[in-house]
């Protein structure tokens, strides 16, 4: 849709990014930084590798660290140095590269930057403007600041997991990836982009701390208040509701069956004119005049029949078909679609060219996916591919830090870079 | 003072909005929420205070609502969209939420040429292009369309379909988008002095949030198969949630990695008198005890953990796990959220005032720590048009009369 043209910058541009990123959660951060136009710098180190470089699919051969699918697609538009934080020259490396930065970014655990050296109050000493992010599982404060987490356990603590399921399930469906690496990574593009905004107003930066768990217990917040106001915990009234819908109040809104083996489409009427118009795309014009169904609060007292009622009517049809007369009716339904469908089967994504083909010199031609905010002014853009391993050596050590051929060379021979 | 004070947001959302203007009070922002008189659909979702529903009793709108103003203007009235395009003049965000096709109060895109400061954000579900750019849409659906739904539900429970997570997330993952190009775009202006329009399609912003799903489809157009609370796969991998002697489910995942982490955990369970199959030497290898390789050292571990897991308690073998560096969790429902006395060490949970309720409520708090510029709850959610009067009469200069003849023919409340 709307990729960069010549003429044009993205709105990040000029912004420099030093990314200490590894596995989902920070690199989703640093993807989105540089799709919006900002220099992102990962700072890698070839004994500590993100294992996200090894992680499959590998479409042309193993080949790593470059060859990875998942890397390609997570660290498109950034640059790659290989430092050693733990050698004292690297660790000088890396703070000359803080000076002419304006963004670092890491996602370790809550003492590792610490360790290294780099503690804000280190950062800023060598630059007293610079925005500084630390996204953990349990922040930086805290008893259990020593706590780690990965997406998955994030999500089972902050609550999100228990809140997907199947109420006569005991155990919740949750959520089959990492929610809370991407929506960590989110938040922390949304209080970057803030506190740039901030700094170019009054010339201060400032520490971001993120808690990944945090992120996503603010997405509880009525059914938090449900306790706090109410007193009601989370399982005491049949939650979670599998596709059912608690509030807002509508039935019918589920899964249904469709043709085919698991396929399924969603159908949600949210107001009686939905539900009319349902009524009559449905073949069971009737159902509006039963008096089990005519009004809400008769479908939701008989929800298990009516929900019955519509799978035997959709299972057998060809689901995008249904969603196509349902949606001619103004009716909101929608096939479950995975990632192949929004590769392959989405008109929606076509048209608005979500995937668009590039190079990479290990991987060789791929799509790569969409941006998602597409400005009319300063375009976002997706032209450069995930960067082989210390792709950038020379131009961030010669051309940003001015380090001549000699120092890169004794750099390299004393470990430092590598 | 906040990241984003000064800034005044006219925020002409429905729900699926409704986070993102949140998340820009929370920054500092002056959000001024413009209900229809009547007040907006969120107002109509529960849960309800002491569970009666009324139209400043919906904790869904206390929650999504906080620190924003309300101004109770039906913009689809010739006076009413004139007095919005006054507001324009003084603001430096629209975020509006129609559908292009769908009998919106105003051309967007119009809007963002009339006033060249301004940036107008279009937060949609399909975007304002392609063929379902008008298609009818909920939460949920969008969840089902957009691909993160397809990667959860049960794979122990035959012929149960995909399973959606609920609470609004379509509405979350696209907040997050909506607040970045805000906060961009203002960024940007800082140097150019223009403002711009900004297409968000929902949709679109689901498709980036499926993880390892999005490369298996583009490189290989392989799908993967879910699985119940843990991640979807090209293979099946083993199960990681294992019930516990008090009724409650530990996350395994996070086997540690480490050698010194894999003994303190051993030593953990064995102190305990379990887990004697643990000190195979072949689980030192650290590959030989992670899961989804298809290794055949795991199955005997893992039945060692759940016997473990089964007959002990939850926090207990939390606490143990996490300090021998293992990053296991219990699953937790929200409530049980706010009895973690680190969240608040951290001040996560905050009271907020409700005066004329006198009643003092506990929210869920900031999503980030700023050192310079702290987030803020903000005031407790606006009753419906507090503001109608402050901001027509105080920032517009309306007389009380001119007001009354507002209110008097339904335009204002």
């Amino acid at each position: 849709m709307t990729d960069s043209e010549p003429n044009t910058k993205p709105p990040l541009d000029g912004v420099r990014v030093v990314d200490f990123t590894w596995i989902v959660a920070g690199p989703t951060c640093t993807r989105l930084l540089g799709d919006l136009g900002a220099e992102v710098i990962r700072v890698e180190n070839e004994q500590t590798l993100d294992s996200i470089r090894f992680g499959r699919p590998h479409p042309n051969g193993f080949d790593p660290p470059d060859s990875g699918a998942m890397f390609n697609w997570l660290d498109r538009n950034k640059r790659s140095i290989t430092v050693n934080a733990r050698h004292p020259d690297g660790l000088d490396l890396i703070k000359r590269l803080i000076r002419v930065s304006d963004v670092v970014v890491e996602n370790y655990s809550s003492r590792i930057l610490e360790n290294w050296g780099l503690s804000f109050e280190e950062q800023r000493a060598e630059n007293p403007q610079i925005i500084y992010v630390s996204l953990s599982g349990f922040g930086h404060s805290g008893p259990q600041r020593d706590y780690s987490t990965w997406g998955p356990t994030a999500q089972a603590l902050s609550g999100l997991t228990a809140m997907s399921g199947l109420p006569e399930a005991p155990e919740p469906a949750g959520w089959g990836y990492s929610y809370l690496d991407h929506m960590a990574g989110f938040t922390a593009a949304a209080a970057i982009t803030a506190a740039l905004k901030h700094r170019r107003e009054t010339g201060t930066g400032q520490w971001i701390d993120l808690s990944q768990v945090e992120t996503g217990m603010a997405l509880t917040g009525p059914a938090t208040l449900d306790f706090t106001v109410n007193g009601r915990r989370y399982r005491e009234t049949g939650n979670p509701p599998g596709n059912r819908s608690v509030w807002p109040q509508a039935v019918p809104h589920n899964t249904y069956p469709t043709a085919g083996d698991d396929n399924w489409i969603m159908i949600t009427c949210t107001s009686d004119t939905e539900w009319k118009a349902f009524c009559e795309v449905s073949d069971h014009p009737h159902w509006r005049t039963d008096r089990r169904f005519a009004t809400l609060p008769a479908r939701l007292r008989h929800e298990d029949e009516l929900d019955e009622q519509i799978g035997s009517w959709t299972a057998g049809q060809d689901g995008r078909t249904l969603m196509q007369r349902l949606q001619a009716a103004d009716v909101p339904a929608g096939v479950v679609q995975n990632g192949v469908d929004l590769v392959v089967n989405d008109p929606q994504m076509k048209a608005r060219e979500w995937t668009v083909t590039r190079d990479h010199p290990v991987i060789g031609e791929h799509l790569t996916d969409g941006l998602q905010i597409h400005f009319s002014r300063t375009p976002a853009h997706r032209d450069r591919p995930g960067p082989p391993l210390g792709e950038a050596n020379h131009y961030v050590f010669a051309e940003l830090l001015g380090l001549s051929d000699e120092q890169i060379a004794e750099l390299q021979m004393n470990g430092a870079m590598g | 003072m906040g990241a984003l004070d000064g800034v005044r947001v006219l925020d002409c959302s429905d729900p699926r909005g409704h986070i993102a203007g949140k998340l820009l009070a929370g920054l500092g922002a002056d959000v001024i929420k413009i209900e229809p008189p009547g007040g907006d659909p969120g107002r109509s979702y529960g849960p309800f205070l002491h569970d009666q529903p009324g139209l400043e009793r919906s904790l869904y709108w206390w929650h999504y609502a906080a620190g924003k103003r309300s101004l109770a203007l039906d913009l689809h009235s010739a006076d009413g969209l004139e007095l919005f395009l006054q507001l324009t003049a003084d603001a430096d965000i629209v975020l509006e939420t129609c559908q292009p096709g769908r009998d919106g109060p105003f051309d967007p895109l119009a809007l963002s040429e009339y006033r060249s400061q301004l940036i107008v954000i279009s937060l949609t579900p399909f975007g304002q292009t392609g063929p379902w750019r008008d298609y009818a849409w909920s939460d949920a659906v969008g969840l089902a369309l957009g691909g993160p739904m397809g990667s959860c539900g049960y794979d122990n429970r035959p012929g149960t379909p995909p399973i959606r997570p609920t609470e609004h997330h379509a509405g979350h993952i696209a907040g997050y988008f909506a607040a970045t190009a805000a906060c961009t775009a203002l960024y940007e202006r800082q140097e150019s002095g223009l403002g711009q329009h900004i297409d968000i399609a929902m949709h679109e912003c689901m498709g980036f949030t499926i993880e390892s799903s999005a490369p298996w489809a583009l490189y290989e157009q392989h799908p993967l198969i879910r699985q119940a609370g843990r991640h979807a796969g090209p293979q099946p991998t083993e199960p990681w949630q294992y019930p516990t002697a008090d009724g409650r489910l530990i996350n395994i995942f996070g086997m540690p990695r480490s050698e010194a982490s894999w003994l303190a955990l051993v030593a953990f369970i064995q102190e305990r008198g379990m887990g004697e199959n643990l000190s195979d030497y072949e689980l030192l290898d650290g590959r030989k005890r992670q899961l989804g390789l298809q290794q055949p050292t795991v199955a005997t571990m893992l039945d060692d953990i759940a016997d473990f897991i089964a007959a002990h308690e939850a926090e207990e073998i939390y606490a143990g796990a996490q300090a021998a560096g293992a990053a296991w969790s219990i699953i937790r429902t929200p409530d049980e959220c706010l009895a973690d006395e680190h969240w608040h060490a951290r001040g996560f949970f905050v009271d907020v005032e409700h005066e004329e309720r006198n009643l003092t409520v506990t929210f869920p708090g900031a999503p980030y720590i700023l050192s310079e510029t702290p987030w803020t709850h903000g005031r407790r959610a606006p009753l419906l048009g507090e503001h109608t009067r402050e901001i027509l009469c105080g920032q517009l200069g309306l007389s009380d009369d001119e007001l009354g003849a507002l209110v008097a023919s339904g335009v204002a409340q």
